[in-house]
């Protein structure tokens, strides 16, 4: 695994050369953040600035999100015609080029606009994990040692060693793409995935217990829930313009913590992830509460691979099931429900 | 104890008049249930309720009658959105709550002794119709110099209160210049916007303070008339809307800058709008 | 103002005693190992090292969900308060001090909120002082301190063996005589060791330029900064929902047939239908309007209307934001 501070000086002057050769408008990538175990993404327009982008195992965001956002049509069609859409250049991980595919495949986004950047991945950081491992300390600091684990500076000048696997971001453990799928620039050598079979283990764990104490634990995972919507709106995949959950005619769900409210959100997102998602846990980690938001989705998309052969942001030229039909296709749940 | 203020008042639909042509624009005549509650009720055409549909929700409304029209209160409403489209289905005798009255009034205070120049446009002019009825009170006629009233709408079929705008034009004591933006047939009376007979007619600034209420094109050459005529910022005054929930400056929806418009408005000064961010 | 003390052992004892009067919640850490606000049960096993709760108190004066109206065959009925006197125990002085903010705007004297006044006037707040600051901490920027006991009824400060208890109301004066047999007089030595600790931690909170934030952001309204600050921002509800002064709402109906409730739910003004009218225009459209609002909101129209920015300097918002924006960072682009 080529080392962090390699791949950081090459990002730094591959975004350069993109934006001084004005091969793109914009590259979007990460920033060091004012607190430890974290970045922020930075959007770059001036190659003067790249020393500001960092490579480390706190970059955690799926800057996929925001490219809907950078590609919408504006609300005025007029305006339209004297606007043209930016070329954007990012920096990915294997999971937030998984993203990326699903959302040309959605036509969010044109290929032909973007240039990826990809770095293989070995797993990012939580910051929750970390922040919970060092128990009544705080970290003042935080930086990736040879190994790859975490030495955070805490109080005193103390220094806690933090072992990677057990502070790695729980999607991450279940990855099986830490390799971009698809790049235009691959920085650093392509990783292997640890363990394929993490996933399967879990949703046979969970569905092993008897139906009344999966019903207890869900209610209970969810009455955490406060409805920030962090979890929606950190996802690449939600990009509808009115949520059916924010819709007022009709209004299908209050906006309350009522747990029935609650369930139907997270239910609702869930089948629509259904095939779609690209598994990259943004939205656990960016819950406030602690939520294991994946716990349905990881379900919903081991049925879709089982049932359809299917695995969402693999490739461009693949067709996504619910967007398939053919003939022969089963229908018996309509005419007979 | 003082009354809860999430608490509407208990009122019936007395009355549903259609005003324009394009049939989309209704006045309601709400009668409260309780006639106490008309008089703990007690506004100035300026300011504005929320009506509840229990199911629907609420929304706000410029108060369309004066308090002198006795004990019922006039809400004229456009059908837009979830709640008046719900509220233009329903008849004379459905029950509906009222809370209010809400926000500042016109500035009564200072408007007394000043002749008034009266600027509306379009379906805008509800409030400003709340205005004239309780200028022209026997009870407070007197406190007002001279009265002209410009008011226009697209089209004939769009004016609304055709019949108080015909009582008005018949008296002495006010005078009432409508127009349209493109005449029919019958129409005798002005064509072209309101600015343009606002300029054509040069009211003079002196000792006048203006009321503007109309659609934001209208009252962006609005103002700038009125600042060619020499009306000072501060001389006219005028009315916003904004998406509320609350309507009494708690749940932080309507603010423009430091301002709730619920609160603090919806009647504003010119100048005290200037030096407000341009967000609304 | 009445300074008692009371080993820290007899704490849970003392807290138990305030359950004879109604409902008490203090610091207990959860099955995830965090430290919140809990109901005190019979036994109860305070937990007094923390920096901050998750969520802050604002939910026991202005919940998350909370009925404002019931409908009985259309006709609205008022939800009443219920009279359960309530002590809060454990409350930081930043948490304590936003409930003065929101006093202003729920009790501003025109048509002060009742449901708020009732809870209120209910409970009892007892702030416990702050040794340890967090980095995202900066009370002492925005008019607070660790040590600050305003807005609280009672400022209790940990010590080495003791918990020194100083009443800062009547209410608070009340509640400490209500516990008189449980207390002693506090000694001069508890006093000065009180105001050496929370010395030691404001030294430990470095400072944010937030003085004069009013006029610098009047100047600053058509910066390009509100633009470039505002792309990271995802448009969620994380920040208001978890800071102690926020405190826009919704208001919704639940009806069928005649009969449900009106409902008033916590919103965010960074949503994007926070400000869209029926006829779909929307006076703040995107995320740069919208990010501009909060920060204009806390540290220039609080300051405006109030005499206070509507910030605590709890850092929660900081700590919890998804892509780690930081406000601290937007008051120094903002400029001189």
């Amino acid at each position: 695994m080529t080392a962090n501070h390699e791949i950081e000086a090459r990002l730094r002057e591959t975004a350069g050369e993109l934006l001084r050769q004005k091969r793109v408008d914009l590259f979007l990538g990460y920033e060091k953040a004012s607190l430890p175990f974290r970045t922020t993404p930075l959007f770059l327009t001036s190659p003067d600035e790249v020393e500001r982008l960092v490579w480390n195992p706190f970059c955690t965001v799926n800057l996929a999100v925001y490219l809907p956002r950078l590609f919408a049509a504006p609300a005025d069609p007029r305006k339209a015609k004297d606007l043209s859409p930016p070329t954007v250049g990012l920096v990915l991980k294997g999971c937030d080029t998984r993203s990326v595919v699903a959302l040309i495949q959605e036509r969010q986004v044109p290929r032909e606009k973007l240039v990826l950047v990809g770095v293989a991945c070995p797993g990012m950081v939580d910051r929750q994990k970390a922040e919970r491992a060092l128990g009544e300390h705080e970290a003042l600091g935080a930086e990736e040692d040879a190994q790859g684990n975490v030495r955070a500076m805490i109080d005193d000048e103390m220094e806690v060693a933090l072992p990677r696997e057990e502070i790695v971001s729980d999607a991450c453990l279940e990855c099986r793409f830490p390799t971009p799928l698809i790049h235009d620039v691959l920085l650093g050598g392509p990783v292997e995935p640890k363990d394929r079979d993490v996933a399967r283990r879990l949703t046979a764990e969970f569905e092993s217990r008897a139906l009344s104490a999966r019903w207890v634990h869900l209610q209970e995972t969810l009455s955490k829930c406060i409805r920030c919507n962090a979890c929606r709106q950190s996802c690449p995949m939600c990009y509808c313009k009115e949520c059916l959950l924010d819709q007022t005619r009709p209004r299908w769900v209050g906006a309350s913590t009522d747990i029935s409210d609650v369930t139907i959100y997270h239910l609702v997102r869930a089948f629509h992830m259904a095939g779609r998602c690209t598994e990259c846990g943004a939205c656990a980690r960016a819950c406030p509460m602690g939520i294991d938001t994946r716990l349905l989705v990881r379900k919903l998309s081991q049925d879709v691979e089982d049932l359809y052969q299917y695995r969402p942001g693999e490739a461009i030229d693949t067709t996504p099931p619910l967007s398939a039909f053919a003939m022969e296709d089963p229908q018996d749940f309509l005419t007979e429900p | 104890m003082a009354r809860n203020p999430y608490l509407p008042y208990s009122a019936r639909i007395d009355e549903v008049v259609v005003e324009n042509e394009a049939r989309d624009i209704k006045t309601f005549r709400l009668v409260f249930e309780d006639p106490s509650s008309a008089a703990e009720f007690r506004y100035l055409p300026g300011q504005f309720a929320e009506l509840s549909l229990p199911g629907v929700g609420e929304a706000p409304f410029g108060i369309a009658s004066s308090p002198t029209e006795a004990d019922y209160l006039l809400f004229t409403i456009k059908r837009m959105g979830l709640f008046t489209a719900e509220l233009h289905s329903l008849e004379a005798g459905t029950d509906i709550g009222v809370r209010g009255p809400m926000g500042k009034p016109f500035p009564w205070d200072q408007m007394a002794g000043k002749n008034l120049l009266i600027v509306g446009g379009g379906f805008a002019f509800t409030t400003l119709r709340a205005a004239i009825k309780y200028i022209l009170d026997p009870a407070n006629r007197t406190q007002f110099g001279s009265v002209l009233v410009i008011y226009g709408a697209r089209v004939p079929g769009e004016l609304m209160y055709k019949e108080a705008l015909a009582e008005w034009q018949a008296r002495d004591d006010i005078d009432v210049h409508l127009t349209v933006d493109k005449a029919d047939k019958s129409w005798t009376q002005h064509e072209g916007v309101v600015t343009t007979v606002l300029q054509g007619l040069k009211p003079s600034p002196e000792n006048t303070l203006a009321l503007v209420c109309g659609p934001p094109i209208m009252i962006r050459f609005a103002l700038l008339s009125l600042g060619s005529l020499g009306f000072a910022d501060d001389a006219i005054v005028l009315s916003l809307e904004m998406r509320m929930k609350c309507g009494i400056g708690k749940c932080g929806r309507c603010n423009i800058g430091s301002k709730y418009v619920c609160k603090d408005g919806p009647v504003f000064t010119y100048q005290e709008l200037r030096a407000l961010p341009a967000e609304y | 103002m009445t300074e008692k003390q009371i080993t820290r052992t007899d704490l849970d004892k003392l807290l138990g005693f305030f359950r004879e009067r109604g409902a008490v919640y203090a610091p207990a850490k959860d099955e995830a190992g965090d430290v919140a606000l809990t109901e005190v049960g019979r036994a109860a096993s305070v937990v007094l090292a923390y920096t901050n709760f998750r969520l802050s108190p604002k939910a026991f004066f202005f919940p998350q969900n909370q009925t404002l109206l019931r409908f009985n065959d259309g006709r609205a009925e008022e939800v009443g308060v219920i009279d359960r006197a309530t002590v809060l125990f454990g409350v930081r002085p930043c948490d304590a001090r936003a409930l003065l903010a929101l006093d202003q705007v729920f009790l501003d004297g025109h048509q002060d909120d009742p449901y708020y006044a009732g809870l209120r006037a209910r409970t009892t707040v007892v702030a416990l002082a702050c040794m340890r600051p967090a980095s995202s901490c900066f009370c002492t920027s925005v008019g607070g301190g660790p040590g600050d006991g305003t807005g609280s009824d009672v400022l209790a400060v940990a010590l080495e063996t003791d918990l020194l208890l100083r009443a800062q109301t009547p209410k608070g004066e009340e509640l400490l005589s209500f516990a008189a047999d449980l207390l002693a007089d506090a000694m001069p030595a508890a006093v000065k060791e009180a105001q050496e600790r929370i010395r030691a931690a404001e030294n430990k909170i470095a400072p944010v330029e937030v003085a004069n934030s009013a006029e610098r952001l009047r100047k600053a309204y058509d910066s390009y900064v509100w633009e470039t600050a505002s792309q990271k921002c995802l448009g969620c509800g994380t920040c208001s929902f978890l800071c102690p002064t926020c405190h826009c709402f919704d208001i919704t109906d639940e009806v069928r047939g005649g009969t449900g409730r009106r409902v008033r739910t916590w919103d965010c003004c960074a949503y994007a239908l926070f400000t869209l009218q029926a006829s779909g225009h929307n006076p703040r459209p995107t995320p740069k309007e919208r990010w501009r609002q909060r920060i204009m909101h806390k540290f220039r129209y609080a300051v405006e209307n109030f005499d206070r920015p509507f910030c605590m300097g709890c850092g929660r918002c900081i700590r919890n934001c998804p892509v780690s924006m930081d406000l601290r960072t937007m008051l120094k682009e903002v400029g001189p």
